[in-house]
């Protein structure tokens, strides 16, 4: 049975696939490791697939999974998760963000009782675009690391079999596996290896990309951070808005005891929507924590550390 | 290391960051309950980032009756007391802060009343060795608004120190800050019996204070959620309903407006654009507030419909234990 089980998405900007095969290959047998590699493509990329296919039939550990239909990284992720074998397994995106050395040193975290070890892109020599984008990345979701991670958005990790098949992985949060991580208690180490020269390149997504990327975040954040008090968060905008909105309301039903009509303020028509909106999500919030308080039952929010020694 | 035997009581404790508390506390729950029918300590390590975890598991290779729970990451004391909790095999239970605040030999006194018939025995700190200001103060103000909101009379509600029944903890499940409302809860959904009893309280002798005093807006969120479980858990719809209704009125408060504006005018079609659309608007949005509340209680009814028909079943449970 192999050792590693390497997981690579090819979902988005592949790089030919039989050269990163060989080359992450090549160092994994450096550092003395057994592999296999599992490949989990969604199905645009069918053609740099074949490849692939022809080492499979060549008898390199190689399996190579299509999805049959258009998924997202989280669940090719999980595809490939339920099929590897080995006892540790590495992620790789389908193309080259750190030096492949790397591997061998998030192993070595691994071995050296890291639950996950994610690499870190450092030091840096990407483009100012890509830079700014990984600072805005990282001063939003980064946050929720609480300053252990510095480049979550880095697909390079490893970790053991069993403790990614423990997170809860959903949506499209496998971007976000480190946060899930620890917020599920487990130990994530970071691990600092250079840029590959080949991540460098500009990229500038689409804007729908940006939105989808931005209410994954505002998820994952609401995920982390308000999972078991929906009221917390809900409550939060419902008092701002609905205070806003009273104050407003107060004051001019003070103005209009002194003469002041009503009907022809049309600040009254804002200050009635700010409170109805803020009744709403306040309403909202408690059905939130009516369904975690009768569910509460059903699920235990801490997770305990297996002994060490029994 | 597994023992065979089910102790009589458990005691529980949340653990964090305690390390020089550790040993003073096992030796002191050994004293008190010297003599008494057997029992369990349960150390919950709540992610503790000094030797806590070390020491206490030392303690608990000595003495087989100690056993240690390590929790994965810093969850909390709610998360760490439910830990406890859930690991207890004891048909009593009793919880204790880990900073040795809590006197032990007081633990008898809480199962003797518990014994009477009670489900829950909570611990009342009568001379508190506590800052006035950051400790005491808030402390009794937010107590007094939980009286005031859930109708338990509880006079200390952060006190850890508090004896359960088996089957009452069977059916609380503690989440997010409960803990703190701990009593109220039990009352609420299980319809608890609970007692009082004045117990002893010492300054604290090492490390530092867990609380702080930002924990307002979150107090007041998790006082708003005790109220509505508290009140409104058979009937989410009731809750909703009076909402709508509420809203619903002031539409109409705002259309009698409208109306009257006509009728003020010698001329009545002579009115003020504005008029036309203001108070209209305003009774509109109300209206669309209390259709949505509406449909808000409907889909509540339909989520909960299932659980809490299990919940009942629990109930019938404590009922029958204390017999």
């Amino acid at each position: 049975m192999s050792d590693v089980s390497v997981i690579v998405t090819v979902v988005e900007r592949p790089e030919p696939l039989e050269a990163l095969y060989r080359e992450y290959a090549a160092v994994l047998a450096s550092c003395g490791r057994s592999y296999e590699f599992v490949f989990v493509a969604h199905p645009y990329f069918h053609e740099m697939l074949e490849p692939l296919r022809a080492l499979e039939r060549a008898g390199e550990p190689v399996r190579v999974i299509e999805s049959p239909r258009s998924i997202g990284e989280t669940a090719l992720l999980r595809m490939g998760l339920a099929d590897a074998r080995g006892s540790l397994v590495v992620t790789l995106p389908a193309y080259r963000q750190v030096q492949p050395q790397a591997v061998c040193e998030l192993l070595a975290a691994v071995d050296a009782g890291a639950d996950l070890a994610v690499a870190r892109r450092w030091p840096r020599i990407d483009s100012s675009v890509n830079r700014m984008q990984a600072l805005a990345l990282h001063l939003t979701a980064g946050r929720l690391a609480n300053g252990t991670l510095h480049d979550v958005a880095c697909g390079v990790r490893a970790a053991r079999t069993e403790v990614l098949r423990d997170i809860p992985l959903y949506g499209d949060f496998a971007r976000f596996l480190p946060l899930l991580a620890i917020y599920n208690g487990f130990n994530v180490t970071e691990v600092a290896s250079p840029q590959h020269t080949s991540d460098v390149k500009r990229r500038i997504y689409g804007a729908g990309v940006y939105v989808r990327r931005a209410i994954d975040i505002l998820g994952l954040y609401f995920l982390l951070r308000f999972t078991e008090k929906p009221l917390r968060f809900f409550g939060l905008i419902g008092a701002v808005l609905a205070g806003t909105g009273g104050i407003a309301l107060a004051v001019m039903f003070v103005q209009r005891i002194f003469g002041q009509p009503l009907g022809n303020r049309p600040l009254m028509l804002l200050a009635v929507l700010l409170a109805t909106l803020g009744v709403q999500a306040i309403a909202l919030g408690l059905v939130g924590e009516m369904i975690v308080h009768f569910n509460a039952s059903r699920r235990r929010s801490y997770r305990l550390r297996e002994p060490e020694a029994k | 290391m597994m023992q065979t035997e089910q102790p009589a009581l458990s005691i529980v404790v949340p653990m964090y960051n305690e390390e020089e508390s550790v040993g003073p506390l096992v030796d002191a729950v050994r004293d008190a309950l010297n003599g008494a029918p057997s029992w369990e300590l349960v150390l919950v390590d709540d992610g503790s980032r000094d030797s806590t975890v070390k020491i206490a598991e030392a303690l608990a290779k000595a003495d087989p009756r100690v056993v240690v729970l390590q929790l994965a990451r810093n969850y909390g004391q709610t998360q760490a007391m439910q830990a406890g909790f859930d690991r207890a095999r004891g048909r009593i239970v009793v919880s204790m802060d880990g900073d040795l605040q809590n006197d032990p030999r007081d633990i008898p006194l809480l199962v003797a009343k518990l014994e009477e018939g009670y489900d829950l025995v909570a611990g009342y700190r009568m001379r508190r060795q506590d800052k006035v200001v950051t400790r005491k103060i808030p402390s009794w103000v937010a107590n007094r608004i939980i009286i005031w909101l859930t109708g338990v009379r509880i006079r200390d509600n952060g006190c850890s120190l508090k004896a359960y029944r088996r089957e009452l903890l069977d059916q609380l499940h503690l989440y997010s800050d409960m803990h703190r409302f701990l009593p109220a809860l039990a009352a609420a959904t299980a319809n608890a019996r609970i007692a009082e009893v004045s117990v002893r309280h010492h300054a604290r002798r090492f490390g530092v204070s867990k609380y702080g005093l930002s924990r307002i807006a979150k107090l007041l969120a998790d006082l708003l959620t005790i109220k509505m479980i508290a009140t409104f858990r058979e009937n989410p719809l009731a809750m909703f309903g009076l909402g709508a209704l509420a809203s619903g009125v002031a539409a109409m408060g705002f259309l009698a407006a409208w109306l009257t504006s006509f009728v003020q005018r010698a001329d009545p079609l002579d009115v003020a654009p504005m008029n036309a659309y203001v108070f209209p608007g305003s009774a509109l949005l109300c209206i669309a507030l209390a259709v949505f509340l509406t449909m808000l209680g409907l889909i509540a009814e339909e989520a909960l419909q299932k659980v809490r028909a299990e919940d009942q079943i629990e109930q019938l449970d404590l009922r029958m234990a204390r017999t």
